[in-house]
């Protein structure tokens, strides 16, 4: 695939520790943030840099199937999140915001309320936890992988634990299951190169999104049940 | 011709999918997939393995290897066994689910999880196999959701849980290749024996990692529930042996024994006490199937192929009690908003006998009362266990109390006069049970069946003694 190839050589400067920081950016930011457009583009990016870091281990080609998968899965998480919210405005109990002010009424949130507690403690969490990892990743390195990978890795898996563990939310809890993933995915591809395995984890990701977004849908629907009087 | 062992992989996937388009004839969907079931699990047992047979001008060969996307399928007896004991389960559970919830996305899930279980107890190398277990147990969460209600918060532990166990268990074929090649390098095993039992530990419950068996039991759909502590935990529990057959170097000189029968000790008696003081009825399935657990790890903890043959003991009588208990619990959710606690069932038992004597028979069966499915293993685990490890029978039988104190107080409020004014207006708005007599029938059959069972031992004893007799890793 001599486009893929090229594309992949002019992102090249990115895929070691710029891609890491990516990594630990969108993490943190799917950590601490509530706001389901932010976190399902910063989850998309995520994707893209964990195929970046995946190019470093194996072929091109499995890095670009398993980045593609994670975008599906975006699309998925953005349309059941999309359909939830226009369900909730049609009971009345959200107030709908136009994409195109989305980002203004962000800022105008953030101006006015400041950061929400628990996005606060979220951060905090996040940053004992990367601290840890950070530590971790020197003392219990990753065999087969470099340095800068078992970072990703440990960030991913530790911050998709720590997501998983702060949520209720079956989207929360389900996208800090596919960082968890995420981590792992990026150490086995070194350990284990199969298109089989490859081909299976990325089922397992797919059935888990769906089935996230399935639960998403049901938490809803009871919810709109209960306040309907 | 066709190879056999591919029917059981493909056929569950198009039948799921037949039933998923005809779920709207609840009792057309539910029969089908009574029928479909309880034919496959009979047809993988009857056909011999590694002959020809003919069935409606096509030749059939069960046995053998067969690639599949490159990787090999081998059927051979405990495979067998083990398949036609989830299909089996399945048909038992189905015919159940018919009676009180015919339309449940139970029916072609279940049969995407037999195809997918089935599959993992095939497949070699092993990581294919726990990779199929992971997409059936993702594949749970659609079953798990109550159509209408209460949000699965458990299906989501469960999920999360066995997601922390995948590594663990895929890394371990690794470190094994890698111990293969350097046989001196004992820190890979040790590694793997570790990597093992943590990834187990979280499959099965163990303690600390208990809390999702009572919120799978308690908030999901009590059928769903029941499928996955019978066919789930069983294709868990053979993924463990399978494991530990293609690693026999993972458990050399027993060194595993002490471990798994402090675990088994401590889910006992963790169960036990939890049950004890729980007012959630659904919870108390959760807590039985912790203790079931417990005590299969202590038989397993025995380290020779009589605790082995109890463990698969306990795996056979298991459905017994955990579909009735389901059956009853989903009877009586449907009567009080699926909000099944001792404060909301106070006096529904004479209006909903049937689900009432299910949930009982049910419930004590798990804890292994006399005459009942649970007690055959139950029994013969203490009567093995006694002479040498009084304590671990103690801490068995304690647990089955809390457990039995758990369903009596759920019994006292079932079986009282109605009093609370709130709950007599839920019972209103659904019909009762007495003039329902399939339902009466099938709990009926299922109460006889469990009886049978525990009064008569001898009856599924010889299967699983077979069963263990095919491992070799405990063999001296």
């Amino acid at each position: 695939m001599p486009i893929l190839d090229e594309l992949v050589a002019e992102a090249a400067f990115l895929a070691a520790l710029p891609s890491v920081v990516g990594v630990f950016i969108t993490a943190t930011l799917l950590v601490v943030s509530q706001d389901w457009r932010m976190n399902v583009i910063a989850l998309a990016m995520q994707y893209f840099f964990v195929g970046l870091l995946m190019t470093q281990v194996t072929r091109i080609e499995m890095a670009a199937v398993k980045g593609l998968i994670g975008w599906v899965i975006c699309l998925a998480f953005y349309l059941t999140e999309q359909q939830m919210q226009s369900s909730l405005r049609s009971n009345g109990s959200d107030e709908a915001v136009p994409l195109r002010n989305w980002f203004a009424a962000r800022l105008e949130g953030w101006r006015r309320e400041g950061i929400s507690a628990q996005a606060a403690f979220n951060f905090m969490a996040t940053v004992l936890v990367a601290v840890t990892v950070s530590a971790a990743s020197s003392e219990l390195p990753l065999p087969q992988v470099s340095g800068s990978l078992t970072l990703a890795c440990y960030v991913l898996a530790g911050l998709g634990i720590l997501l998983i563990g702060l949520s209720q939310d079956p989207l929360r809890v389900g996208v800090g299951m596919l960082m968890f993933l995420s981590g792992f995915d990026l150490f086995y591809v070194a350990l284990e190169p199969s298109l089989l395995v490859t081909g299976f984890l990325g089922v397992v990701s797919f059935v888990i999104a769906l089935g996230m977004a399935y639960l998403k849908a049901a938490e809803v629907a009871y919810s709109s049940e209960e306040s309907t009087p | 011709m066709i190879a056999g062992l591919l029917l059981f992989l493909v056929l569950p996937l198009v039948i799921g999918g037949v039933v998923y388009v005809f779920r709207r004839w609840g009792t057309l969907s539910s029969l089908l997939s009574i029928g479909m079931t309880l034919a496959l699990g009979i047809t993988i047992l009857a056909l011999p393995l590694g002959q020809v047979v003919e069935f409606w001008g096509r030749q059939i060969v069960m046995g053998g290897t067969v690639s599949f996307l490159g990787r090999e399928l081998i059927l051979e007896d405990v495979d067998r066994v083990a398949i036609a004991f989830l299909y089996l389960t399945a048909s038992g559970l189905f015919l159940l689910a018919w009676q009180v919830s015919p339309g449940t996305l139970l029916f072609p899930v279940g049969f995407g999880m037999l195809s997918l279980l089935s599959g993992s107890l095939l497949i070699r190398p092993l990581i294919y196999a726990v990779l199929l277990v992971e997409i059936a147990v993702a594949a749970s969460v659609f079953a798990l959701q109550d159509e209408g209600g209460r949000p699965a918060r458990g299906a989501l532990q469960y999920l999360s849980v066995s997601l922390l166990a995948l590594p663990g268990l895929l890394v371990i074929h690794w470190l094994m290749d890698r111990y293969a090649l350097t046989p001196d390098n004992t820190a890979l095993l040790d590694v793997s024996a570790v990597l093992l039992a943590f990834s187990f530990a979280l499959l099965m419950g163990s303690v600390p990692f208990q809390t999702w068996l009572p919120s799978v039991a308690g908030d999901s759909d009590p059928l769903a529930s029941a499928f996955l502590f019978t066919v789930n935990h069983a294709a868990v529990w053979f993924l463990l042996l399978a494991f530990l057959e293609t690693y026999p170097e993972l458990i050399a000189g027993a060194r595993f024994a002490p471990y798994a029968s402090a675990a088994g000790m401590a889910m006992v008696l963790a169960g036990g006490v939890l049950a004890a003081s729980q007012r959630r009825l659904g919870r108390l399935m959760g807590y039985g199937a912790v203790i079931d657990n417990g005590a299969a790890l202590i038989a397993f903890g025995m380290a020779s192929e009589r605790g082995l043959a109890l463990v698969l003991l306990g795996l056979l009588v298991r459905p017994f009690g955990m579909a009735l208990t389901a059956m009853g619990l989903s009877g009586l959710g449907a009567a009080c908003g699926h909000d099944v606690r001792v404060e909301t069932v106070r006096g529904l038992g004479r209006r909903f006998p049937w689900s009432t004597l299910a949930f009982a028979v049910g419930a004590l069966s798990i804890a292994g009362l006399p005459a009942s499915a649970g007690f055959a293993a139950r029994w013969a685990l203490y009567r093995l266990l006694g002479p040498s490890d009084l304590v671990s029978v103690l801490a068995m039988v304690g647990g089955s109390l809390g457990l039995m104190v758990g369903v009596w107080r759920a019994l006292s409020a079932l079986l009282a006069e109605a009093e609370a004014e709130a709950s007599t207006e839920l019972v209103d708005d659904a019909p009762a049970e007495h003039d329902r007599w399939p339902r009466g029938l099938v709990v009926g059959l299922a109460v006889v069946a469990s009886v049978v069972v525990g009064l008569s031992p001898h009856l599924l004893g010889p299967i699983a003694a077979r069963l263990a007799g095919f491992y070799t890793f405990l063999a001296p």
